[in-house]
């Protein structure tokens, strides 16, 4: 540790600290523009100057740029250094414009605390403003480049942290410029952090534009509920609505910085459209009587038909606590399920993932960073996980190696190594790779490891790949920190098990090797968890078909996940359908008995992460019918009253304690409690705490290699924007959206004589996937990829990659006629 | 009292001290009232009488209009941040050519204290205090005052500022450039010096 002196304080701070950052530790806040913890030092805005008074480099300096040393003695009240500080924020404000009342960042403004506190209030220049044309970047940031104070943070954040290319710095000396090469929507999904990261009001948000001021939100620590991965978000909510939300700070999981889902996709919450009353055969009714009626019918039929005619569905959707509800009241009434996923194979790869995730080999977001070589197997990061992106890119930036396989053309804004596979070749792949990853004979591995590699020695994939596979495992055997990445959606059943087992064999080896699963929901871990293997979509399915099933209780779930569709026949023969969402969806449209329940800034709520970690969202506000939309736009009514307006709405925990009849005082704590080991321990802000090793670690697969000949294998994709059910009704995301195409491999479309932009149809079996083809290059042969967007049928192949035979696959003119 | 210590006067109880100082309050009590009734009236007889307060007296607040009659309001949340009675809120939007303005702008007149203090942070001169302090209402829902109520067809004391003409951002007002004290645009693509 080093020892400096600080204002007169003693500070000790380990090598290789900044000044600044020694300062901050101190409690005490140098200013600055151009620094950012992530971003680094370039010395750009000169405002954190301070007066070296002891050390190599006396005199004024910039307390970024320079790194503390033992002994030094740092002034940063001195008078020259303040005076210098003045001056700096002086002629940066020399061309600012006298806009602050109609800017947004106004309020939570760096450079406006500076101007104020540094005492400049009158421009003393005589010359003219200088001026810059703005351009328009899409729907999610508004440019202002008259308020740039040249800190180069937005260039950086854009182009080094996340690596995309499209906005940069134009210009020299007065005129330098922060934009894309022409109008037009920035093609980064994380552009939305350059608001964050603009110490000014160069970038604004556009969904929040002129909703009002940083003083006026109330700020709530909340979790991002739109991946696995668990970010950590503040929600600013104001007169009963979300405005914004924006990142918060966590070292171990997003650092600094969220992906644009996670910050624009919170509209669902006070759209318009939400149902916020409940509804018995179509008609409205009050909450009670809505909730008396449902449980009414469901201990009728369970009276009539045994307990086990009623069914619960849930998905990664549902917090914690209502999979407490779920699993106690279900357990207690007799109660089927909970369902989820849409068949046996997704079933199955959640739970292998969640199950395979051990105390050795479970990292966090921060280790992958820090990881030296990174597999990526069957998972798409920007898609599915997009701040796994970045967290992979900082690995890259480091010089880890990063490899991937996978299906799917993936879009990684870093370069991989690619290895194109089916999602039945990847376990054999990631076996094979595991093999040659291993150096010698594996003197120290117990008898069991010792069995798997052997079986990873023996694996095959393809003679085409296998030569590719065993480069990229030689490039892992010098590795310390290797990593293994596993989705769930485009991967055989039996993939993050066999990536777990190759994370544990390279750990066993004595590296510090990691296992990082990619889940559907923010709470799919849990799920996988707690659920039973053999409750999925498909079993649902079948107890309907043979009237095992005759109510069914839908929680916080989008039927197409358990591979239904809106007008499914099954549904419509259901004696009691009981859905219970802050969603306004199909299933709740059919429903015979509908309840409202709170979004998660309503209710708050605790998730699972994907690493494992217990995240907790407060309650950001009451609830309610957001004030705009009482008044129609104008001024909020002069009427006042003891209810507000919409509010009937329940937490999902409490919908299904009354359904059960257990009144709706129930604690959320004890629904925690009735979760199986080791949930029913989940602390808020701890990780759960893991099983030191799996039951079934090591064991091989056992048959990895079952690779379909003739047909193709069909794989559904995520996308960023327009897949995930809750952001997907963001009005602003859905100008994002992809266009739906049906994704082909140039091989495989000229053996079928397909052509891009041909219209086909294809028969999976329980239902038809009807759209155009697109010819992707980089992707797998033997796979048909299906977007899951507005548009496309998906849910047909909702469970995992199945095959299909190229006699199912027709071309059908647009009309619909085959 | 000190001095009434030293200086030898008859006891304040004495029956000739008493008489005489009666006398004394009668006498200048009718002296004053003689006075007044030979001078002219101060008391004004308000409401038949009303005087003229000064320009910057303050009461009822206003909001004004630009020099080309538009609202003055960009709905920036000054006043309300700084109003210690918390009697004024808003709703701010995007108005027609790129203005900002208030999608409802309410003062609670039955809260405010007359302070100031929102007129003294508006950016714009929009909110202003008058001299009209005659405002009381019955109903005391009817002290609540929306926009239309407050808005006024002048700009008061600042009748010819318009901020539009001074901020930077680009409007129907002004473009990028065109507000005073603004060069035109550079040109961000040439490296020329």
């Amino acid at each position: 540790m080093i020892k400096l002196i600080i204002d007169n304080l003693r500070v000790e701070v380990p090598p290789g600290t900044r000044v600044i950052d020694a300062a901050e530790q101190a409690g005490i806040m140098i200013p600055r523009f151009c620094y950012h913890p992530a971003l680094g030092a370039v010395g750009a805005c000169r405002v954190c100057a301070v007066q070296v008074l002891e050390g190599s480099c006396r005199g004024i300096r910039m307390s970024c740029m320079i790194e503390a040393e033992e002994g030094m003695v740092i002034s940063t009240t001195d008078e020259e250094a303040v005076a210098f500080r003045r001056q700096v924020i002086e002629w940066l404000m020399a061309n600012h414009p006298h806009d602050c009342p109609v800017c947004d960042e106004g309020g939570q403004c760096l450079l406006q605390d500076m101007t104020v506190s540094g005492g400049h209030g009158r421009r003393r220049l005589p010359v003219k403003k200088r001026t810059h044309i703005d351009q328009h970047l899409g729907p999610l940031v508004v440019h202002e480049m008259n308020r740039c104070i040249q800190c180069y943070r937005c260039v950086r954040f854009y182009r080094e942290y996340a690596g995309y290319t499209d906005l940069g710095v134009m210009g020299s000396a007065g005129r330098v410029y922060f934009g894309r090469r022409s109008d037009g929507v920035l093609e980064s999904p994380f552009a939305g952090n350059l608001i964050d990261v603009c110490p000014t009001g160069v970038f604004t948000d556009r969904p929040s534009r002129f909703k009002g001021r940083y003083w006026d939100f109330e700020r709530t620590p909340s979790v991002c509920i739109h991946c696995s991965l668990g970010c950590r978000v503040t929600v600013n909510t104001r007169y009963r609505e979300v405005v914004r939300v924006e990142a918060a700070h966590d070292p171990q999981v997003n650092g600094w910085f969220i992906c644009d889902r996670g910050r624009y996709g919170f509209p669902y919450a006070s759209s318009p459209q939400r149902p916020r009353s409940a509804r018995i055969d179509g008609r409205k009714s009050g909450v009670d009587e809505a909730l008396d009626e449902a449980a009414r019918r469901l201990s009728g039929i369970a009276q009539r038909h045994g307990s086990g005619s009623v069914a619960l569905a849930a998905s990664g959707r549902v917090c914690l606590e209502t999979l407490g509800a779920l699993t106690r009241f279900g357990s207690e009434k007799g109660w089927r399920g909970p369902f989820f996923r849409a068949g046996p194979r997704t079933a199955e790869a959640l739970q292998s993932a969640s199950k395979n995730l051990e105390e050795k080999i479970s990292i966090s977001l921060k280790d992958i960073e820090k990881s030296d070589f990174i597999l990526l197997v069957g998972c798409d990061p920007v898609n599915e996980a997009p701040m796994l992106a970045l967290s992979v890119r900082q690995a890259r930036r480091r010089g880890a190696v990063v490899a991937l396989a996978d299906a799917r053309s993936v879009q990684l804004p870093l370069d991989a190594r690619r290895l194109a596979l089916r999602p039945s070749q990847l376990t054999a792949a990631l076996m094979r790779f595991a093999g040659k990853a291993v150096a010698d004979g594996g003197a120290a591995l117990s008898d069991r490891a010792r069995g798997f590699l052997q079986a990873c020695r023996d694996s095959r994939v393809d003679p085409a790949v296998d030569e590719q596979i065993d480069h990229l495992g030689l490039a892992a055997r010098e590795s310390r920190r290797p990593v293994v990445v596993c989705g769930t959606s485009a991967v055989a059943p039996d993939t993050p098990a066999a990536a777990a087992n190759v994370a544990r064999l390279l750990a066993a080896e004595g590296r510090k090797a990691g296992f990082f699963p990619v889940l559907p929901g923010a709470n799919a871990l849990a799920l996988g968890l707690a659920g039973r293997t053999a409750d999925h979509g498909a079993a649902l399915r079948e107890a309907l078909e043979k009237g095992d099933v005759r109510a069914l209780v839908v929680v916080e779930t989008n039927l197409s996940e358990l591979g239904f569709s809106a007008d499914d026949p099954l549904l419509e023969n259901l004696e009691a359908l009981v859905v219970c969402d802050c969603l306004d969806s199909a299933a709740g449209r059919a429903a015979r008995v509908f309840i409202p329940t709170q979004t998660v800034f309503e209710a708050g709520g605790t998730f699972v992460s994907a690493e494992a970690r217990v995240r907790e969202a407060r309650p950001a506000f009451r609830g309610g019918t957001p004030v705009a939309q009482v008044s129609g736009g104008g001024h909020p009514p002069r009427t006042f009253s003891p209810d507000i307006p919409g509010a009937d709405p329940l937490p999902a925990w409490q919908v299904l304690a009354a359904l059960a009849r257990e009144g709706t005082r129930v604690s959320a704590d004890t629904l925690r409690k009735a979760l199986p080991a080791p949930l029913c321990g989940a602390a808020p802000g701890k990780r759960l705490a893991l099983p030191a090793s799996a039951p079934d670690a090591f064991q091989p697969p056992e048959d990895p290699a079952t690779a379909a000949d003739g047909g193709l294998e069909v794989v559904v994709c995520e996308h960023i924007f327009g897949s995930e059910p809750l952001s997907r009704r963001a009005a602003c995301l859905q100008e994002l959206e992809s266009a739906p195409r049906l994704g082909l491999h140039p091989g495989d479309a000229a053996a079928l004589q397909l052509s891009a932009g041909q219209r086909v149809a294809v028969d999976c079996g329980r239902g038809v996937i009807e759209g155009e083809i697109e010819i992707v290059n980089e992707m797998a042969r033997g796979v048909l990829l299906v977007p899951r967007l507005r548009g496309i049928d998906w849910h047909a192949a909702a469970d995992g990659p199945l095959v299909v035979a190229v006699a199912d696959i027709r071309s059908v003119k647009p009309n619909g006629e085959s | 009292m000190s001095s009434d210590r030293t200086k030898k006067t008859k006891p304040a109880d004495h029956p000739g001290t008493l008489i005489a100082e009666s006398i004394k309050a009668l006498g200048s009590g009718f002296a004053t009232t003689a006075k007044h009734l030979l001078r002219r009236p101060v008391t004004e007889q308000y409401p038949e009488q009303k005087r003229v307060l000064p320009e910057r007296s303050r009461a009822r607040i206003v909001l004004t209009r630009d020099p080309d009659g538009r609202e003055r309001c960009v709905a920036c949340y000054l006043c309300s941040a700084v109003c210690p009675v918390s009697c004024i809120s808003m709703q701010s939007t995007g108005g027609e050519g790129g203005r900002r303005v208030a999608a409802w702008f309410r003062i609670n007149f039955s809260r405010c204290i007359y302070c100031g203090l929102c007129e003294e942070a508006c950016p714009t001169s929009a909110i202003q205090l008058t001299p009209d302090f005659e405002n009381c209402r019955q109903d005391i829902l009817e002290m609540v005052f929306e926009k239309d109520d407050l808005l006024v067809d002048h700009g008061g004391r600042d009748d010819r500022y318009c901020f539009y003409r001074h901020a930077g951002i680009a409007t129907d007002t002004a473009g990028k450039g065109e507000h005073v004290n603004e060069q035109p645009p550079v040109d961000a693509k040439s490296n020329l010096p």
